[in-house]
């Protein structure tokens, strides 16, 4: 019970907690310790330290302790530097939404473990709709137009499409009329189990509802626009907090139902939506790089080509299959450095817009550097560990039966890598007249630190390669019966 | 509902769907009495009969909503396209039927309600409105639902309705807000997100 009290029930505590005091310090220190308490215990999970045990509707599984982990630690930095963060001064407006912030945030912790230890498709699908309701009134934090509109079609695009994913539910059920699943509860590994014996129509009709449903959490095109555009208002931790493990928690869904139907004969025909939709993905971030105005909706586009690499990594398979689970790992980690600066820039220059943001490396030299580290993370340069994922995906898609898709993959990447390269310098470098030509010295503060170690960690990851992660993401390969 | 104009009637037909589906899920206790099985129908009553559309009708009120409900298409266009869906799904049902064990009824009911919840959504402009074809489509999955005979555990049916309840109210939360920002709740005035 231990590890379902650190787990769920404290981040739920904590959210109440957080609800009725009202001093921000006291709110952000029990945050923190929770959100520590929450790392340390998925660590020792994930480690094979410490062996947990959870109540009906609950398990884990090699996939779960990984992106148990990712959210783990996302979720702690992200919480880490809030505090800073509420500490700028904001509209009077705004004010009203730093009151609900740590509150929400520990009900989005609580909402999005539940959903990623569930065991049964019921409590992954209520786990994922409260996920959506912690993270709408976050969106709607600096209360202004833009935010409110993206919240709304944020709250009713995702509540719609999850109520999708009830049907594919629903379908599934109806896939195992008249086999030993009948009027059984919907496990996950007894599906997974008996995979074979479902009936493949409806199979596949769940397959459809149950990607397209949660495509609108993932972000995957033609159903990113509502998600895009939360991303791209929210405040910058949420963004990051979004970007990094919220779409995640979706994708695990669209993995346990492919999970389910790799066995049997529809395998072909779901490989070939996800290579669809993860395509899709790529080529609507590559149209969109040519015309960037809005530098965060930029990342948010980002995390949907991202998002479309590892969903094309899944469903490719062998070396690919690898590649996009480290993929997972390495972009959520960069995702949080790129949105942490990306927030410091607006923060300075209290716009969104490239054009009216210039000569950010003279006039705050440490985030400009940060912000194009973590770009270059991002767009896969060495010795940063996107590079290494991307190569294993690349090299997956060119040993499969489909090495035509490695042409397109690599076209978009590129004109994505030049697009937002060319945004990005003319933000970091690009002179407007009234700019004075020295340089600024800007103080040095937490969120630098943090984004330091990130990219740091990001490093380590990629060189040391540690072999338990490595054993783990074997293992996930392993439960997914593919080849390598 | 495919026709009517005005708001209200959209709730008052969101409280008979309530009502037939709780009595729906009442059905099965009436001879097997059991204090347990008795939790799911009253809250179902509770929160679809009475919270939910409580709610609409207080929002309405207090945005000083107009009546009617500014259809995008014809209205005499809206109601052949649902009768012609409707057909569709009741024979494709019944085809599918013959393969497997389904009950037609419910099966295909609940899908034609699926399908005109999202017609509402996709065809009116009003923002109140799209939350009831929200509505609608979540009616629909639920008497789908028991067509399926899926035994989903109480625990997880009174999660799936506690969530619903909450995202009607945060919809509703952010139509007070929208209605002070925008000054107005159609789906027109939200165009400032592009890309």
């Amino acid at each position: 019970m231990l590890g379902f009290s650190v787990l769920i029930l404290l981040p739920l505590l904590s959210a109440l907690f957080c609800y009725f005091v009202k001093d921000l310090r006291i709110q952000y220190n029990v945050s923190v310790l929770v959100s520590f308490s929450h790392l340390f215990l998925s660590l020792m999970v994930f480690l094979g330290f410490y062996h947990i045990s959870l109540p009906t509707f609950f398990s884990y599984d090699s996939l779960s302790k990984l992106f148990l982990l990712i959210l783990s630690n996302v979720y702690f930095w992200v919480v880490l530097v809030s505090y800073t963060y509420l500490k700028r001064p904001v509209t009077s407006r705004a004010l009203e939404g730093k009151k609900y912030y740590f509150s929400l945030l520990n009900f989005y912790l609580a909402s999005n473990s539940a959903a990623m230890l569930a065991n049964h498709f019921g409590m992954y699908w209520v786990s994922v709709e409260a996920t959506t309701l912690s993270v709408a009134p976050l969106i709607y934090f600096y209360r202004n137009e833009e935010a409110l509109e993206a919240m709304w079609k944020y709250l009713f695009l995702v509540s719609v499409g999850v109520a999708f994913v009830f049907i594919g539910i629903l379908f599934l059920t109806l896939s195992a009329n008249g086999t030993d699943l009948e009027s059984k509860q919907l496990f996950f590994w007894e599906f997974i189990h008996n995979a074979t014996q479902l009936n493949p129509i409806w199979l596949k009709a769940s397959f459809i509802f149950i990607f397209v449903g949660l495509s609108t959490k993932i972000g995957i095109a033609p159903m990113h626009s509502g998600d895009v555009d939360a991303t791209s208002n929210a405040p910058s931790p949420i963004a990051a907090l979004m970007s990094g493990s919220l779409r995640l928690t979706a994708l695990l869904g669209v993995m346990r139902i492919f999970q389910i139907i790799t066995p049997t004969s529809s395998y072909e025909f779901a490989k070939m939506i996800l290579i669809i939709g993860g395509l899709l993905s790529l080529f609507t971030a590559f149209v969109f790089m040519f015309k960037v105005n809005n530098f965060k909706r930029m990342l948010a586009y980002s995390s949907v080509e991202h998002l479309g690499l590892i969903t094309l990594g899944i469903a490719i398979g062998g070396i690919a299959f690898i590649g996009a689970m480290y993929h997972a790992i390495y972009n959520s980690i960069t995702k949080v450095v790129l949105f942490l600066s990306a927030g410091n820039i607006h923060n300075r220059f209290k716009t969104r817009e490239v054009s009216k943001v210039t000569s950010v490396l003279n006039k705050m030299p440490k985030t400009g550097w940060l912000f194009m580290l973590a770009y270059l993370a991002i767009s896969g340069i060495p010795p940063f560990g996107i590079f290494f994922s991307e190569i294993n995906i690349f090299e997956g898609i060119l040993f499969s039966d489909k090495p035509i898709v490695l042409i397109f993959v690599m076209i978009f990447l590129l004109f994505i890598f030049i697009n937002m390269g060319k945004t990005i310098f003319s933000m970091l470098y690009k002179k407007s007249p009234e700019d004075s030509s020295s340089a600024e010295i800007e103080p040095f503060d937490f969120i630098h630190l943090v984004s330091i170690l990130l990219l740091i960690i990001l490093i380590l990851i990629a060189i040391a390669s540690p072999d338990i992660l490595n054993q783990n993401i074997l293992n996930i390969a392993k439960d997914f019966e593919i080849k390598l | 509902m495919s026709i009517t104009s005005r708001v209200k009637a959209y709730v008052a037909v969101l409280q008979f769907q309530g009502l037939i589906l709780s009595v729906l899920v009442i059905l099965p206790f009436i001879n097997n009495f059991s204090i347990f099985g008795i939790i799911l129908p009253i809250t179902l009553l509770l929160v679809k009969v009475f919270l939910i559309p409580r709610y609409i009708n207080k929002i309405i009120l207090d945005l000083d909503i107009k009546r009617v409900i500014e259809p995008t298409i014809q209205q005499i266009l809206f109601l052949l396209l649902v009768i012609a869906t409707m057909i569709i799904i009741f024979l494709t049902s019944s085809v599918l039927a013959q393969s497997t064990e389904l009950d037609v009824i419910p099966f295909a009911s609940g899908f034609s309600a699926i399908t005109i919840g999202i017609y509402i959504i996709i065809f009116r402009k009003k923002l109140i409105v799209h939350v009831c074809g929200f509505l609608v489509l979540e009616n629909g999955i639920f008497l789908f639902g028991t067509a399926v005979a899926s035994e989903l555990p109480v625990m997880i049916e009174l999660g799936v309705l506690l969530d619903v309840f909450v995202v009607v109210f945060l919809m509703g939360i952010a139509l007070n807000k929208i209605r002070s920002t925008f000054e107005g709740f159609e789906v027109t005035h939200l165009g400032r997100l592009k890309d």
